[in-house]
């Protein structure tokens, strides 16, 4: 679904990702960690177009994402993406976050838009809120909603760059639960997270990252029970021992 | 100083500033769309884009508006007369309009920038990522937020230009202060017709200076 190959990329001299080859298969689930500035988020900015790279190649679904000739916001429409602060529209309200691009870029009716705009409210737990602004609720509900608003493009593969880093942690798990739901229902989902929890319950694969390298790429319970390298260890030790 | 005169020159004098609100109008208007695009180059990633609307900007901030206005009601009529082809004569309103419209649309382009800029990258982010093209998230997204901060801004540079509309003067265009010194020429009182004409001024922009503050403060809240 989401393939990742020898992708390097600069910021001028420095180079924040070097030669990073990654998949994900359709239905899996997996998740990326490592310490802040160890490209990360850049790795899965880059995977939908939103940050350029220099060289190497993405394909989602088949196509390949830095070539100059592809619809980038066609690929972009299928692929959902949840970010670290929500980005939910403030003058908009919450249905109409949910239902503008659906009307603008898939060409839904207003009312189709609408009818599955309020389905995915309810499936988050929100329907209450279809018509307050972003700035009404708190952070979990704004995160869910920013889920639901990706759910509503249908989706082929999800997106999440730190979902819970900017909540407080009484709201982590809200938004977790949505997370754990969609992966048990089969979403094709790479999600740059901390949360080791998360990641023990439902990934089918663990990415760690270290330096714009992915110095660590394997199945959960290897990864768990024994990781290989060093860094990734010390890693875990530092954030599993509270 | 007598100032009765002045009550049976109302209907000439609110001629005059039906003409002032007009243009008033039309120059924000055309100032702020003109402005709005001018913003857009500026912060494209398109150099020659960017260098051109760049250029464009501080060369009309840095000549005085009474030049481009007297220089467009020379100029304008020739470059529309070479457009459609005709000779015909185009007035000093509309040549006064146009002078206005790409003065303004300068220092507009500026407070637009700055509103387009105050929104977070991030927004940019989560438009592109639904799919929208850079059309539909400048039309749908940043600039609706954009407009509503940057609000203020744009009316406190149009009460400057509600003054600055005097300046079709010099062509004579008979504005609201063109017609309250015409009126005192006739009557022989001149200080009293421009003794009211600055007092009607000052009321207008002041009270609309006064209401933008207020709802400067009701944004920021």
């Amino acid at each position: 679904m989401i393939a990742i190959e020898n992708v390097s990329k600069w910021y001028g001299d420095f180079q924040v990702l070097t030669d990073c080859t990654t998949a994900v298969q359709k239905g899996e689930v997996v998740v990326v960690c490592g310490p802040s500035g160890s490209g990360k988020s850049t790795l899965i900015k880059c995977v939908n177009g939103l940050e350029p790279f220099q060289s190497g190649k993405i394909l989602i679904d088949g196509t390949s994402v830095g070539d100059a000739k592809t619809d980038l916001p066609k690929l972009r429409s299928r692929v959902g993406m949840v970010f670290q602060h929500f980005e939910l529209f403030p003058h908009l309200s919450i249905i109409n976050n949910l239902t503008l691009a659906q009307v603008q870029v898939l060409g839904r009716s207003v009312e189709g838009a609408r009818q599955k705009g309020l389905a995915l409210l309810e499936r988050v737990g929100l329907s209450a809120h279809a018509t307050k602004f972003p700035g009404q609720l708190s952070g979990g509900q704004q995160q869910r909603v920013a889920i639901a608003r990706a759910l509503a493009m249908d989706p082929i593969a999800m997106l999440f760059d730190e979902p819970t880093s900017a909540l407080d942690p009484e709201m982590i798990n809200e938004v977790l639960d949505v997370m754990v739901e969609l992966a048990h229902e089969g979403m094709t989902m790479m999600v740059v997270t901390h949360e080791m929890g998360f990641a023990r319950k439902v990934a089918d694969r663990v990415i760690f990252m270290d330096r714009g390298a992915i110095v660590e790429d394997a199945k959960k319970d290897d990864f768990f029970g024994s990781p290989r390298s060093e860094r990734a260890q010390a890693f875990l030790s530092k954030i599993l021992s509270h | 100083m007598d100032f009765s005169p002045i009550v049976p020159a109302l209907p000439s004098l609110w001629e005059g500033m039906l003409l002032t609100l007009k243009l008033l109008a039309f120059s924000v208007i055309g100032g702020v769309a003109l402005g709005t695009v001018l913003a857009l180059a500026r912060l494209s990633s398109n150099k020659v884009l960017s260098l051109l609307a760049g250029f464009y900007v501080n060369y009309f901030r840095s000549i005085p508006l009474l030049l481009v206005i007297t220089w467009f009601y020379f100029v304008v009529p020739f470059i529309i007369g070479w457009i459609t082809g005709t000779n015909q004569p185009i007035g000093a309103f509309t040549s006064c309009l146009v002078a206005f419209m790409m003065f303004e649309a300068a220092y507009y382009c500026e407070i637009v920038r700055a509103g387009i800029q105050a929104i977070s990258r991030g927004q940019v982010n989560a438009a592109y990522a639904l799919g929208m093209t850079y059309g539909q998230t400048m039309r749908l997204i940043i600039l609706p937020q954009a407009f509503r901060k940057m609000t203020p801004l744009l009316l406190q540079q149009s009460i400057i230009l509600f003054q600055d509309t005097s300046l079709v003067y010099a062509v004579g265009l008979m504005d609201f202060l063109n017609s309250a010194r015409s009126q005192g020429d006739i009557t022989g009182n001149l200080h009293e017709f421009l003794l009211f004409a600055g007092l009607i001024y000052f009321i207008i922009s002041f009270g609309a200076s006064t209401l933008v503050k207020r709802l400067q403060k009701r944004l920021t809240v």
